[in-house]
């Protein structure tokens, strides 16, 4: 007769996968049962430490790990290359904003780039330095991947992700102006994702993480020069926005290219970089909705909405290829 | 190579062991230092099994519950004596610096002035 606790692991257990608990689930079951008395086995219950080993070991087996099914392989490789190209794409921005920021102060004097952080009190001052800091630790974690230093990544894109709560924050504790829903919201969908997938995807059994070309540094370095630029030809359109837009614009069509002298490789990747091309669509749009009620130049609302489309163009091209390349294979 | 997967090669060094008597020997081995849960163990049992390291060895049904014992493989005792060995490599290092530590006259130029 099966015990309560015989019940309990069971129930802990269904966080596998199907395919996992067929071959694995009635010899994992002896193992937790082998050494409890079976008078007392109603009293007991699976601890905590237990349950989260389960709980990981359900996330490596969706993702990829050793052995995995087909469509579990695809999904996890689909999350780390979302994740890689969001990281870089992050790291990027990251570097370039704050570059072009410290070279306007650098002509332009340093007085109103220092009064960002000084004038406000310690505590404030210490949140817009941490602010100012902190995102660049993605660029920390792309090169960690990279190094096989998965560990020290996860711990560069999780607190490189906190500066995009204290938009949400900041009205709770302080007398800041709550920020525009849609814009807060989109920034910390796409930051946490990105970290939430970098620690979920890049689990130890993972693969190495392999480029199709080039290094990891000309790859940061490609990135930032082409969003660089894009803030420096068209500053009056430059908002928060355009630059990561435009590196995605980029990498998409990269991608595309590669993909097509590669005949049709890489589906998970096009697929990944579909749904990375719907959150900055949904950052773009955000963005652009509270120009619309303000008197700006036409041609720079022109700019932003032509972005937008061709976001969207981009990352419908995207999902359908990346889902025949699928369907093919 | 992981802590967990070393340990888990070590209890399977002398012979094939199913999942408890794994968790077990590894107990025993590291003096309870290590003590590794099921979801743990399955993930490295999964690795190591990918990688050829250690193979399945025979099924065994007690009580109406499920019993897979494991063994290495060759190519598992070759992983398993080049770890120990590159480990006892780092051990005798390790002794060497502390024993000619003491008998060093005083401070070294790197720990010294600064």
């Amino acid at each position: 007769m099966t015990t309560l606790l015989e019940s309990r692991y069971r129930a802990v257990l269904r966080l596998l996968p199907a395919y996992y608990r067929r071959e694995r689930e009635e010899e994992m079951v002896e193992v937790y049962l082998w050494d409890v008395d079976r008078d007392t086995q109603d009293q007991s219950r699976p601890t905590v430490g237990e349950v989260a080993s389960i709980a990981a070991l359900a996330v490596r087996t969706r993702l990829g790990a050793a052995g995995a099914p087909r469509r579990y392989a695809l999904l996890g490789a689909a999350v780390r290359h979302f994740a890689l190209f969001a990281v870089l794409l992050q790291a990027a921005a990251a570097v370039v904003d704050r570059a072009l920021e410290v070279t306007w102060a650098g002509t332009h004097g340093w007085d109103m780039f220092l009064s960002g952080f000084t004038g406000r009190g310690a505590g404030l001052g210490g949140v817009a330095v941490a602010q100012w800091v902190l995102p660049l630790l993605w660029t920390g974690g792309w090169f960690a991947l990279f190094r096989e230093r998965r560990g020290l990544a996860r711990v560069c894109v999780l607190v490189a992700a906190l500066p995009t709560l204290w938009p949400v924050v900041a009205p709770l504790v302080t007398d800041a102006v709550p920020p525009d829903p849609a814009y807060a919201t989109a920034s910390l969908v796409l930051a946490w994702l990105s970290a939430f997938g970098v620690c979920a995807a890049f689990h130890r059994d993972a693969p190495a993480v392999v480029l199709p070309a080039g290094t990891p540094g000309l790859w940061h370095l490609a990135c930032c020069v082409v969003m660089g630029a894009s803030v420096v030809l068209v500053p009056t359109s430059a908002d928060a926005v355009w630059a990561p837009a435009t590196g995605f614009l980029a990498c998409a069509l990269g991608w595309l290219l590669w993909r097509a002298r590669s005949s049709g490789q890489g589906g998970a990747g096009t697929l990944a970089l579909a749904f990375l091309g719907l959150l900055v669509l949904a950052l773009r749009v955000a963005a652009l909705v509270p120009w619309l009620d303000v008197s700006v130049p036409g041609v720079v609302v022109a700019g932003f909405v032509g972005q937008a489309v061709a976001v969207a163009l981009l990352t419908v091209a995207l999902a359908v290829v990346g889902g025949r390349d699928l369907a093919a294979r | 190579m992981t802590q967990a997967a070393f340990f888990v090669l070590t209890a399977l060094a002398d012979q094939p062991r199913h999942g408890y008597g794994i968790l077990r020997e590894i107990e025993e081995l590291s003096d309870g230092e290590v003590q590794l849960r099921v979801g743990t163990l399955y993930g490295v049992l999964d690795r190591l099994t990918a990688d050829g390291l250690i193979a399945l060895d025979r099924e065994e049904v007690q009580q109406g519950r499920l019993r897979r014992y494991y063994r290495l493989t060759d190519e598992g005792v070759r992983a398993l004596g080049a770890e120990a060995q590159r480990m006892a490599a780092g051990a005798d290092a390790a002794r060497r610096r502390l024993a000619e530590g003491r008998h060093a006259p005083g401070p070294g130029l790197a720990g010294g002035l600064a």
